[in-house]
């Protein structure tokens, strides 16, 4: 007889507050409801501030990805006046904007998706030991270099932007600032001596090197060639992984998103794809289309907010807060972003499958998603970053770090949008000015595409649908079903969306 | 004998915990060991079970366990109509579990502007407030009359976010039993009994009335571009951020986020005025005596910070 149940999980490191509902069967997860408990009210608090106000309001939102909201929002703002930033202004930008994700990426990939692995739940395996002494809380030897390494990085955002997080530094037509050329050529030094540790630390090897796995038995043949890559974060994390099946878990429903980011300068010796660094583009599998911004939706069927038939574009969709409490088919906060009408799951190993990655298409292909490829991809974007921040840095330094910005004269009245790609995946602002002011902000987070819950169609948000099959040992202790939340690298603070004053909540209770 | 830390994060963004990992000598590991603090939670970087973290919860609640110091990071949310459930954790509002431990905790400390006083979502539908003050009126969520085990009030560490300094700081003198002289927004006067504008590299522009009137210029953001720094107290310009710079020093005005006031209502980047001197002066100025010393700088200005020749 199959024993069913119904787990309810509160889930941390998360960047804010997510709790699950789970229904296990002889102890795998067959359904699963995520719930973002925590609402903050950013869209609506926007509305009739000043037109500038985006600026200082937006990157409040998220602690870990403030700089990428404020490139959002200058985004955005650009496109309202229709401003084109001098090429130094884009290269600043984005360095600042690569920084973050460097920092990110390290801090999400060791402090808090690795760290799992100095979960007691596995005192009796072999790698527990090894586990703990490199990832112990506040101890491990990996945690500590972590958190003292990606501080210094950081300094860079400082140098260009006054301090991290929470600046306000890019705005429309480019940066504040130009900081001085021996502040950059100190930035230098700050840049590779993070690459450096990177590579020893992180990868075991070159970046160069690691660039030449280009495939599963290419990964395997790196993991077996070098003890400095078996020890190596990456390394640790494949063996331990493979080790508790990460790579047959949290598969999802394999479509695939990425708005593109990073811009070009018109002058550059970076290499991109449409304009852009990181390709924009929306995949099946590893079938890759082009992207079509019209056919992004959000749906608010199972979220508390008020229904509307199917999905609206963010430049026409409402935050309206409703929640009865009596309904059971509204559990979250958040809302479901759509695209093409489905779910679509965003982030890192989105970006490397939209870009058609030679490694990662050939992981997709033969194990399909999985939360061991999108913690590896994670683990490893420095690695694609890190060269093309040296040759920015370089350039501005060359052109003697003028021409950061461009007046582009007061903020008219119209529209715009900002659409990026940062750490967690695919970021949009949808702007309107109206008299000076902002008359309406629309926010989908990369949280609002992995953290959706179902749609107007009854589908599961993409870690919704990646935690079916996900089997759970120990219902005090629910280590894989963290694993599979934590390889989205969720962050639920983001979850931004606003209420009106004087409505009632009732508790909610989810039906299972 | 070390003491024990519980950090607890309701309606913020995570700000303050970032902030808190660039710390610099010491860093948090450092400060963390140094000072034997043992951190029973912290919702970034702890890796207990959800049912290990259940009854931690209770037995500090209940007073089992003493509790040495409770953090708080974020607003407390008690909207809507003063349920709290706009902020839960495991289906309870979280502004019950601020109110359990913070009655069992020797040094209740807010960390950042939210904490201190609601920030961003004081005043608005999410009836956001701080744990002492709501924006700038006393009481705020534990009421004026609260004071910690140790006979404390709220210690406010605001700012957003908060700089990592003033944050290991202020454990340091708590856990070491220093006295910290409060000023009447109970912050400590270390940090911030001192203007933002203190140390700004653009202070000579001031002197001068060399001001910014678009972004990207060398002068002082005071006049045209809505800076706080002469307005508001905090550390900034001292202390510096990541090590190297603050806002004011790369053409950022000082958005006064120290302040219980923030945000403000109008709009940023922008000075009010009367008759081109800002509205707000800075503090203890008299308005006629500042518009005379200000003409007579502008006066005096010397060619080099006129022509933005100086670097900052």
């Amino acid at each position: 007889m199959t024993v069913r149940k119904i787990l309810d999980i509160p889930v941390n490191r998360v960047e804010g507050d997510l709790e699950l509902r789970l229904e296990v069967a002889d102890g795998v997860v067959v359904d699963a409801w995520s719930a973002g408990t925590m609402f903050r009210g950013f869209e609506r608090l926007l509305v009739g501030r000043g037109a500038l106000d985006g600026l200082v309001v937006t990157p409040r939102i998220c602690g870990i990805c403030s700089t990428t909201h404020l490139m959002t929002a200058a985004k955005a703002l650009d496109d309202v006046v229709g401003v084109t930033v001098p090429d130094n202004g884009v290269r600043l930008r984005n360095l600042a904007l690569m920084v973050e994700h460097i920092q990110s990426d390290v801090r999400h990939g060791i402090l808090m998706f690795l760290v799992d692995f100095a979960n007691p739940a596995y005192r009796d395996h072999p790698l527990y030991e090894e586990a703990v002494r490199r990832y112990a809380p506040l101890a491990g030897e990996a945690i500590i270099e972590a958190v003292r390494e990606t501080k210094r990085i950081i300094e860079i955002i400082a140098v260009i932007g006054g301090q991290w997080p929470h600046s306000s530094f890019m705005v429309p037509g480019g940066l504040s600032y130009a900081p001085q050329v021996t502040e950059l050529l100190q930035c230098r030094h700050v840049l590779g001596a993070y690459r450096a540790w990177y590579e020893r630390r992180v990868l075991g090897c070159s970046i160069e090197r690691w660039q030449a796995v280009d495939s599963l038995a290419a990964l395997d043949a790196w993991l077996d060639e070098k003890a400095s890559h078996r020890d190596s974060d990456i390394g640790f994390l494949l063996r331990f992984g493979r080790a508790a099946g990460l790579d047959r878990l949290g598969g999802g429903h394999g479509t695939f998103l990425s708005y593109g980011s990073l811009d070009l300068p018109g002058e550059t010796a970076a290499q991109g794809s449409g304009g852009q660094l990181i390709a924009a583009g929306f995949a099946r599998g590893p079938t890759v289309e082009a992207l079509d911004p019209a056919a992004i939706s959000e749906h608010v069927a199972a979220s508390w907010y008020t229904a509307s038939d199917g999905g609206l574009h963010p430049s026409e969709g409402k935050t309206e807060p409703y929640a009865s409490g009596k309904e059971g088919h509204r559990y979250s906060w958040v809302k479901a972003a759509r695209y093409l009408g489905g779910p679509a799951e965003t982030g890192p190993l989105a970006e490397r499958v939209v870009a058609g990655d030679p490694l990662f298409t050939d992981l997709l292909k033969r194990q399909g998603a999985n939360a061991l490829a999108r913690e590896l991809a994670r683990l490893t974007r420095p690695a694609t970053l890190l060269p093309t921040m040296a040759v920015w840095l370089n350039e501005v330094i060359a052109s003697g770090a003028r021409d950061v910005y461009v007046n582009p004269g007061p903020i008219t009245d119209g529209s715009g949008v900002g659409m990026i790609q940062a750490a967690r995946g695919a970021l949009g602002h949808w702007i309107a000015i109206k008299n000076g002011r902002i008359d309406r902000y629309q926010i989908i987070t990369p949280t609002g595409w992995n953290g959706s819950p179902r749609d107007s169609g009854g589908v599961r948000g993409p870690w919704e649908e990646a935690l079916i099959g996900t089997p759970v040992a120990d219902a005090d202790n629910p280590v894989e079903v963290g694993h599979i939340i934590r390889s989205f690298d969720p962050c639920l603070v983001c979850s931004v969306h606003t209420v009106r004053k004087g409505r009632t909540i009732g508790r909610v209770r989810l039906e299972a | 004998m070390g003491s024990n830390l519980y950090w607890l994060q309701c309606g913020g963004c995570g700000g303050d915990t970032m902030s808190f990992l660039n710390a610099e000598t010491p860093d948090i590991l450092q400060l963390f060991a140094g000072l034997d603090i043992d951190v029973l939670y912290h919702p970034s970087l702890s890796n207990s079970s959800p049912a290990e973290q259940s009854s931690q919860l209770e037995v500090l609640s209940s007073g089992e366990v003493p509790l040495d110091i409770l953090v708080v990071e974020g607003a407390v949310l008690r909207g809507p109509a003063g349920t709290g459930m706009y902020d839960t954790k495991a289906k309870r509002p979280k502004k019950d579990i601020v109110a359990a431990l913070a009655r069992q905790a020797r040094f209740v400390v807010a960390v950042g502007t939210c904490a201190s006083f609601g920030g961003f979502g004081a005043q608005t539908e999410i009836e956001a407030t701080g744990l002492q003050f709501n924006r700038s009126e006393p009481g705020g969520f534990l009421g004026t009359e609260f004071r910690s085990k140790a006979g404390l009030p709220v210690i406010n560490l605001s700012g957003c976010p908060c700089h990592p300094q003033v944050l290991a700081g202020a454990l340091t003198a708590l856990v070491t039993d220093t006295e910290l002289a409060l000023d009447h927004y109970n912050r400590p006067l270390s940090w911030y009994g001192m203007m933002v504008h203190q140390g700004c590299t653009r202070n000579e522009y001031h002197e001068y009335r060399v001001e910014e009137e678009t972004f990207g210029e060398k002068g002082c953001l005071f006049f045209h571009m809505g800076c706080h720094g002469p307005l508001v107290t905090g550390p900034c310009n001292k202390l510096l951020w990541n090590q190297r710079s603050s806002k004011t020093r790369a053409g950022v005005p000082c958005f006064g986020c120290t302040s219980p006031d923030f945000p403000q209502n109008h709009p940023f980047f922008n000075t009010r005025n009367i008759e081109g001197i800002p509205l707000d002066l800075p503090n203890g100025i008299n308005r006629a005596h500042y518009m005379v010393y200000k003409v007579m700088a502008a006066a005096a200005a010397p060619e080099r910070l006129r022509q933005r020749r100086t670097e900052i």
